[in-house]
């Protein structure tokens, strides 16, 4: 097969580089049929994500010099930041790709779906013919194989996520929960943020500065509470995500028992994401109270991250085992 | 006819030991053990049946009998919580309990080996039985429920989430919510049961195991006025209810 794979990904090159080689979702289809306006190019897909640029051309020339150096010059090729796969590395390559083996975060989901769209924009701009629409509907093909024979996927993989599988062991449906931040930083935005994408009811944020306060729940549409009252809605709240920089705990046990029987005894979830921590240690030890930490939800991360590097070899395999196929069925016709 | 009663209770044992395979080994839910419960509720009926007729009323006279109505109660209330809950676990605890109930019918003495035809049919008594033994197989999955609620809670509280039977369990409100609505439907039946009772023709000691199934009742009914009125830590009223249960099935001793 006459293919050549040329990109960069978040481990060949930084954030900066990254960007300059980064192509708009709907730019994708006419820089791909761009591409094939070189003499010695067939066809081509280009695929851009926040962590990869990557494009697959393929050529009836059986030798790939030109085509090499003609897309080179075209990308701006530059050899410290680019990869290069040909023939059944290629191929190989892409089904990496597809079935997040070569993601930032090892068997995420999302680049499947990103290589699908790419590929259709750049089928819609006839820039595909006979290798790379095969090509791509046999990584796809195998890009499920990989999550459905294997568990690459499972387990969790951010702080965020075992935090929000969490709150869903103990609420189910989070679109009748409310969560309270206390702190308006970076890491509980970002774990907020995820528990909203999932629909939670209604988001409070407090925060020793008030106007700080009120600007992140203005970006999450959440309602702003003073420091000093918090205690007054908790009540109504389901889940806690605690991430200050007090050096004291901010929650503690004599804040939580008075409210107990006003919540009638519902399950209070609390995340400290705090470092040193915000909550009391003993508040874990109230009945309806489920504490987890920082610590706790990092060791949750890295079984998870373990787990996922276990089944690498295992999807390799398929993948190895499939290129093979492909290979030699490619063999067969030419012969 | 006994056999029908072994094969129910190897088929619930069966089902158990599918269920507890699947989550050691983190697999996809099994739906064998749903099969096998339908298999085994089929033997229950038609040894029911067969000693209904020998009966010539509800067989509800000896404790095999009892025992055996029992696991076949559980086993219906089982079928009818909804599909997602019932595939997941609940059928991997309640199969070892239905198991146990029809095992524990075949102990020698446990049943009536020549059972005779009541005489006499009190129909207040035949409803009684039938209605408080189909409230016990409610209470029962409430209390199997409750266990479920243990297991997580103490899961979550050690912050161990990586079992297959972490996973598997249903979230807080669902098993919390089973546990009441059971609860619900087998004190709503109970109450039938004792309505019953206190009309049929009562012997002393039959007076005695009214009383006994009225105080059981009395405890359930607190049990959910505070759970609804003042609210109750969920791990507490899961105690609760499996202690109750056990305590409630001393009804049947003093009959």
């Amino acid at each position: 097969m006459n293919l050549i794979c040329l990109g960069l990904n978040h481990e060949s090159a930084p954030v900066e580089v990254r960007e300059n080689f980064s192509i708009p979702m709907e730019e994708l289809g006419e820089r791909s049929h761009a591409l094939t306006g070189l003499t010695s190019v067939d066809e081509a897909v280009f695929i851009s994500t926040c962590n990869r640029t990557e494009v697959y051309v393929a050529t009836s020339d059986a030798s790939l010099q030109n085509i090499e150096q003609e897309v080179k010059e075209k990308l701006g090729f530059d050899a410290s930041y680019f990869y290069e796969f040909k023939a059944e590395e290629a191929i190989a390559h892409l089904c990496r790709v597809v079935s997040g083996l070569d993601s930032m975060v090892l068997g995420e989901t999302e680049i499947f779906g990103q290589v699908k769209k790419a590929y259709q924009y750049a089928h819609e701009a006839s820039a595909t013919g006979g290798i790379l629409n095969k090509l791509f509907q046999k990584s796809f093909g195998i890009g499920k194989r990989v999550r459905t024979e294997t568990t690459i996927q499972s387990g969790q993989t951010s702080v965020g996520s075992v935090a929000l599988d969490l709150a869903e062991k103990i609420f189910d449906d989070l679109k009748n929960s409310t969560v309270m931040v206390i702190g308006a930083g970076e890491m509980s935005r970002i774990t907020v943020q995820s528990m909203i994408l999932r629909g939670v009811k209604k988001v409070i944020v407090t925060n020793r500065s008030f106007e700080n306060a009120q600007a992140l729940a203005d970006e999450v549409g959440g309602e702003a509470v003073r420091f000093d009252e918090w205690a007054k809605v908790m009540p109504e709240v389901d889940v806690v995500i605690s991430s200050t920089g007090a050096t004291e705990p901010v929650v503690k046990v004599s804040d939580i028992e008075p409210l107990r029987k006003k919540r009638k005894y519902r399950p209070l979830f609390l995340i400290d994401i705090a470092m040193p921590r915000d909550i009391e240690h003993a508040v874990g030890e109230i009945e309806e109270v489920y504490l987890y930490d920082l610590d706790t939800l990092q060791k949750q991360v890295e079984v998870g991250q373990a787990k996922r590097q276990q089944q690498v070899t295992e999807c390799e395999k398929i993948i190895g085992d499939e290129v093979q196929k492909m290979g030699n069925q490619q063999r067969n016709n030419s012969e | 006819m006994i056999l029908s009663l072994l094969i129910a209770a190897i088929l619930s044992g069966l089902a158990g030991v599918i269920g507890v395979r699947a989550v050691l080994a983190d697999q996809q839910r099994s739906r064998w053990t749903l099969f096998l419960m339908v298999l085994s509720f089929g033997c229950q009926m038609f040894w029911l049946g067969l000693r209904g007729e020998e009966r010539a009323g509800c067989p509800l006279l000896d404790n095999g009998e009892i025992l055996v109505f029992l696991a076949w109660s559980v086993s219906l209330f089982y079928f009818i919580v909804g599909s997602t809950y019932r595939v997941t676990l609940l059928g991997m605890f309640s199969a070892p309990v239905v198991s146990a109930m029809l095992l524990s019918a075949l102990i020698p003495g446990m049943l009536d080996t020549d059972p005779q035809p009541i005489q006499n049919v009190d129909y207040w008594g035949e409803m009684h039985s039938a209605v408080s033994v189909l409230s016990y197989g409610a209470l029962a999955l409430g209390a199997v429920s409750a266990v479920m609620f243990l297991v997580l809670d103490k899961r979550l509280k050690a912050q161990d989430m990586n079992s297959g039977l972490f996973k598997k369990l249903p979230a807080v409100p669902t098993l919390i919510g089973s546990v009441i609505r059971l609860t619900v439907i087998g004190v709503f039946f109970l109450t039938v049961g004792l309505a019953c009772g206190f009309k049929m023709q009562i012997s002393e000691a039959g007076k005695l195991h009214l009383y006994a199934g009225a105080f059981v009742w009395l405890l359930y009914v607190l049990l959910l006025g505070v759970w609804f009125v003042r609210g109750m830590v969920p791990r507490k009223m899961s105690l609760f209810m499996v202690v109750l249960f056990v305590v409630s099935l001393s009804v049947f001793a003093v009959l």
